[in-house]
Protein backbone atom coordinates (compact mmCIF):
# COMPACT_ATOMS: atom_id res chain seq x y z
CA UNK A 1 0.00 0.00 0.00
CA UNK A 2 1.67 3.50 -0.92
CA UNK A 3 1.58 6.32 0.99
CA UNK A 4 0.87 10.14 -0.05
CA UNK A 5 2.76 12.95 1.60
CA UNK A 6 2.11 16.46 1.11
CA UNK A 7 4.67 19.30 1.97
CA UNK A 8 3.40 22.57 3.33
CA UNK A 9 5.98 25.34 3.70
CA UNK A 10 6.17 27.66 5.75
CA UNK A 11 7.25 31.09 5.85
CA UNK A 12 9.13 31.68 8.97
CA UNK A 13 10.83 28.23 8.43
CA UNK A 14 8.18 25.99 9.16
CA UNK A 15 7.55 22.63 7.36
CA UNK A 16 4.02 20.56 7.65
CA UNK A 17 4.15 17.13 6.43
CA UNK A 18 0.38 15.71 5.92
CA UNK A 19 1.03 11.74 5.20
CA UNK A 20 -1.87 9.63 3.49
CA UNK A 21 -2.32 6.26 4.03
CA UNK A 22 -0.81 2.95 6.44
CA UNK A 23 2.78 3.15 7.77
CA UNK A 24 4.61 -0.01 7.63
CA UNK A 25 7.69 -2.04 5.96
CA UNK A 26 6.24 -0.86 2.53
CA UNK A 27 5.70 2.47 3.02
CA UNK A 28 8.25 4.02 5.49
CA UNK A 29 10.77 4.39 3.14
CA UNK A 30 9.14 6.24 1.60
CA UNK A 31 8.04 8.95 4.68
CA UNK A 32 11.99 8.85 5.32
CA UNK A 33 13.02 10.01 1.91
CA UNK A 34 10.73 12.44 2.20
CA UNK A 35 11.62 13.72 5.86
CA UNK A 36 15.30 13.35 5.72
CA UNK A 37 15.99 16.15 3.46
CA UNK A 38 13.96 18.48 5.67
CA UNK A 39 16.32 17.51 8.08
CA UNK A 40 19.30 18.25 6.66
CA UNK A 41 17.38 21.87 5.03
CA UNK A 42 17.91 22.56 8.64
CA UNK A 43 14.03 23.81 9.41
CA UNK A 44 12.89 25.56 12.85
CA UNK A 45 10.21 23.09 12.92
CA UNK A 46 8.53 19.87 11.33
CA UNK A 47 5.12 19.46 11.80
CA UNK A 48 3.80 15.91 10.58
CA UNK A 49 0.19 15.54 10.33
CA UNK A 50 -1.38 11.93 10.81
CA UNK A 51 -4.68 12.72 10.67
CA UNK A 52 -4.85 10.64 7.27
CA UNK A 53 -2.90 7.52 8.77
CA UNK A 54 -5.26 4.98 10.45
CA UNK A 55 -2.06 2.39 10.70
CA UNK A 56 1.72 2.37 12.07
CA UNK A 57 3.66 -0.34 12.38
CA UNK A 58 7.65 -0.73 14.14
CA UNK A 59 9.15 0.83 11.07
CA UNK A 60 6.92 4.07 10.89
CA UNK A 61 7.49 4.27 14.64
CA UNK A 62 11.48 4.17 13.65
CA UNK A 63 11.14 6.75 10.97
CA UNK A 64 9.15 9.36 13.24
CA UNK A 65 12.10 8.37 16.17
CA UNK A 66 14.73 9.41 13.82
CA UNK A 67 13.15 12.98 13.63
CA UNK A 68 12.82 12.82 17.20
CA UNK A 69 16.57 12.66 17.64
CA UNK A 70 17.51 14.73 14.77
CA UNK A 71 15.08 17.39 17.05
CA UNK A 72 17.17 16.48 19.99
CA UNK A 73 20.55 17.01 17.99
CA UNK A 74 19.12 20.48 16.66
CA UNK A 75 17.01 22.02 18.72
CA UNK A 76 14.81 22.37 16.23
CA UNK A 77 11.08 21.13 16.53
CA UNK A 78 9.71 17.83 15.55
CA UNK A 79 6.04 17.76 16.26
CA UNK A 80 2.64 15.16 15.77
CA UNK A 81 -0.26 15.88 15.12
CA UNK A 82 -4.05 14.30 15.01
CA UNK A 83 -3.49 11.44 15.66
CA UNK A 84 -5.85 8.75 15.04
CA UNK A 85 -7.10 6.16 17.52
CA UNK A 86 -5.17 3.26 16.14
CA UNK A 87 -2.01 4.99 15.98
CA UNK A 88 -2.11 6.84 19.02
CA UNK A 89 -2.50 3.21 20.81
CA UNK A 90 0.66 1.98 19.30
CA UNK A 91 2.43 4.90 20.39
CA UNK A 92 1.38 4.70 24.01
CA UNK A 93 2.04 0.46 24.08
CA UNK A 94 5.51 1.74 22.74
CA UNK A 95 5.82 4.10 25.54
CA UNK A 96 6.01 7.03 23.19
CA UNK A 97 3.28 9.51 23.66
CA UNK A 98 4.84 11.28 26.18
CA UNK A 99 8.34 11.62 24.26
CA UNK A 100 6.75 13.18 21.21
CA UNK A 101 5.07 16.71 21.14
CA UNK A 102 1.89 15.59 20.35
CA UNK A 103 -1.06 18.24 18.61
CA UNK A 104 -4.67 18.50 18.37
CA UNK A 105 -4.01 20.90 15.22
CA UNK A 106 -1.76 21.75 12.63
CA UNK A 107 -2.59 25.19 13.61
CA UNK A 108 -1.59 24.87 17.25
CA UNK A 109 1.38 22.82 16.99
CA UNK A 110 2.46 26.10 14.37
CA UNK A 111 1.56 28.86 17.35
CA UNK A 112 3.19 26.87 19.92
CA UNK B 1 -12.57 -24.06 17.48
CA UNK B 2 -13.97 -22.86 13.74
CA UNK B 3 -12.98 -23.91 11.08
CA UNK B 4 -9.58 -21.92 10.69
CA UNK B 5 -9.08 -19.74 7.46
CA UNK B 6 -5.29 -19.70 5.58
CA UNK B 7 -3.57 -17.37 3.59
CA UNK B 8 -0.47 -17.31 1.63
CA UNK B 9 1.25 -14.31 1.17
CA UNK B 10 4.74 -13.91 -1.12
CA UNK B 11 7.72 -12.58 1.05
CA UNK B 12 6.99 -8.52 -0.85
CA UNK B 13 6.12 -5.77 2.31
CA UNK B 14 3.71 -4.56 -0.28
CA UNK B 15 1.40 -7.82 0.57
CA UNK B 16 1.26 -6.93 4.42
CA UNK B 17 -1.63 -4.62 3.93
CA UNK B 18 -3.27 -7.22 1.95
CA UNK B 19 -3.00 -9.80 5.07
CA UNK B 20 -4.38 -6.98 7.76
CA UNK B 21 -7.25 -6.37 5.38
CA UNK B 22 -8.22 -9.78 5.63
CA UNK B 23 -7.31 -10.34 9.50
CA UNK B 24 -9.68 -6.78 9.83
CA UNK B 25 -12.31 -8.24 8.03
CA UNK B 26 -12.21 -11.74 10.12
CA UNK B 27 -12.25 -10.28 12.90
CA UNK B 28 -15.13 -7.51 12.45
CA UNK B 29 -17.26 -10.86 11.37
CA UNK B 30 -16.50 -12.37 14.82
CA UNK B 31 -17.13 -8.73 16.54
CA UNK B 32 -13.70 -8.04 17.99
CA UNK B 33 -13.46 -4.57 19.47
CA UNK B 34 -11.80 -2.26 17.18
CA UNK B 35 -9.28 -1.14 19.39
CA UNK B 36 -8.45 -5.39 19.66
CA UNK B 37 -8.45 -5.67 16.32
CA UNK B 38 -6.24 -2.94 15.81
CA UNK B 39 -3.78 -4.55 18.21
CA UNK B 40 -4.09 -8.05 16.66
CA UNK B 41 -3.43 -6.90 13.21
CA UNK B 42 -0.29 -4.96 14.32
CA UNK B 43 1.04 -8.08 16.20
CA UNK B 44 0.63 -10.23 12.36
CA UNK B 45 1.88 -7.05 10.58
CA UNK B 46 5.21 -7.25 13.10
CA UNK B 47 5.50 -11.05 12.42
CA UNK B 48 5.45 -10.88 9.22
CA UNK B 49 7.64 -8.12 8.72
CA UNK B 50 10.21 -9.99 10.97
CA UNK B 51 9.50 -13.23 8.77
CA UNK B 52 10.75 -10.50 5.83
CA UNK B 53 13.43 -8.95 7.15
CA UNK B 54 14.98 -11.44 9.28
CA UNK B 55 14.10 -14.86 8.09
CA UNK B 56 14.18 -14.31 4.28
CA UNK B 57 16.19 -11.20 4.47
CA UNK B 58 15.67 -10.12 1.14
CA UNK B 59 13.64 -12.59 -1.21
CA UNK B 60 10.05 -11.31 -1.82
CA UNK B 61 8.20 -14.47 -3.47
CA UNK B 62 8.66 -16.70 -0.75
CA UNK B 63 6.14 -17.86 1.26
CA UNK B 64 4.29 -16.78 4.17
CA UNK B 65 1.33 -18.69 5.60
CA UNK B 66 -1.30 -17.65 8.08
CA UNK B 67 -3.71 -19.84 9.02
CA UNK B 68 -6.51 -17.37 12.01
CA UNK B 69 -8.47 -19.27 14.30
CA UNK B 70 -11.19 -17.32 16.34
CA UNK B 71 -13.73 -18.61 18.69
CA UNK B 72 -15.61 -16.93 21.11
CA UNK B 73 -12.75 -17.74 23.80
CA UNK B 74 -9.57 -17.23 21.83
CA UNK B 75 -7.58 -15.99 18.74
CA UNK B 76 -4.98 -17.98 17.63
CA UNK B 77 -2.63 -17.30 14.59
CA UNK B 78 0.10 -19.30 13.36
CA UNK B 79 2.39 -18.21 11.25
CA UNK B 80 5.09 -20.36 8.98
CA UNK B 81 8.22 -19.65 7.04
CA UNK B 82 10.72 -21.88 5.53
CA UNK B 83 13.39 -19.17 5.64
CA UNK B 84 16.47 -18.88 8.17
CA UNK B 85 15.78 -20.23 11.64
CA UNK B 86 15.62 -18.30 14.88
CA UNK B 87 17.01 -18.85 18.18
CA UNK B 88 13.80 -18.21 19.82
CA UNK B 89 16.00 -17.66 23.26
CA UNK B 90 17.38 -14.41 21.31
CA UNK B 91 13.80 -13.13 20.50
CA UNK B 92 13.32 -10.80 22.94
CA UNK B 93 11.88 -6.67 23.36
CA UNK B 94 14.54 -4.81 23.52
CA UNK B 95 14.69 -1.91 26.60
CA UNK B 96 12.51 0.54 25.70
CA UNK B 97 14.03 3.25 28.29
CA UNK B 98 16.64 4.11 25.32
CA UNK B 99 14.45 6.48 22.90
CA UNK B 100 15.81 5.06 19.24
CA UNK B 101 14.46 3.63 16.05
CA UNK B 102 13.30 -0.14 15.38
CA UNK B 103 13.37 -3.08 17.62
CA UNK B 104 9.89 -2.78 18.75
CA UNK B 105 7.72 -5.38 16.94
CA UNK B 106 8.53 -7.93 19.32
CA UNK B 107 7.56 -5.72 22.26
CA UNK B 108 4.26 -4.82 20.49
CA UNK B 109 3.92 -9.12 20.15
CA UNK B 110 4.35 -9.90 24.02
CA UNK B 111 3.15 -6.82 25.25
CA UNK B 112 -0.94 -7.33 23.20
CA UNK B 113 -0.59 -11.77 23.02
CA UNK B 114 -1.16 -13.51 25.48
CA UNK B 115 1.19 -16.59 24.58
CA UNK B 116 3.80 -16.45 21.90
CA UNK B 117 5.93 -19.72 20.78
CA UNK B 118 8.43 -20.26 17.83
CA UNK B 119 8.37 -23.93 16.95
CA UNK B 120 11.74 -24.53 15.03
CA UNK B 121 11.91 -28.53 15.14
CA UNK B 122 11.40 -28.92 11.69
CA UNK B 123 13.47 -28.99 8.27
CA UNK B 124 13.55 -25.35 7.61
CA UNK B 125 11.85 -22.29 8.83
CA UNK B 126 9.74 -21.30 11.98
CA UNK B 127 6.33 -21.96 13.06
CA UNK B 128 4.93 -18.92 14.97
CA UNK B 129 1.88 -19.25 17.24
CA UNK B 130 0.30 -16.09 18.39
CA UNK B 131 -2.57 -16.75 21.38
CA UNK B 132 -4.77 -13.37 22.42
CA UNK B 133 -7.67 -14.57 24.95
CA UNK B 134 -10.58 -12.57 24.10
CA UNK B 135 -13.50 -14.12 26.39
CA UNK B 136 -13.65 -10.88 28.47
CA UNK B 137 -13.78 -8.72 25.38
CA UNK B 138 -16.19 -10.43 23.27
CA UNK B 139 -18.71 -11.39 26.19
CA UNK B 140 -18.88 -7.12 26.51
CA UNK B 141 -19.96 -6.96 23.15
CA UNK B 142 -22.41 -9.71 23.24
CA UNK B 143 -24.09 -8.05 26.70
CA UNK B 144 -23.93 -4.53 24.72
CA UNK B 145 -25.99 -5.61 21.41
CA UNK B 146 -28.49 -7.32 24.13
CA UNK B 147 -29.34 -4.25 25.15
Amino acid sequence: MSIELKLEHHSDDKVTVSVKGDIDMSSSKKARDTLTPLFQANNKAIIVDLSGVSCIDSSGIATLVEGLQWSHSSQNKFRLVSLTPGVKDVFEIARLLTVFEVFDTKEEALVN
Amino acid sequence: MAQPIKLSIPSHPKYLGLIRKVLQELLDYHEVPNETAMRLILCVDEACSNIIKHSYEGPCEEPIEATFYIDERDFKVQIRDYGKQCDSSEIMPRCLDQIKPGGLGTHFINEIMDDVSYCTERAKGTLLTMVKNLKGELTSVQEKNKE
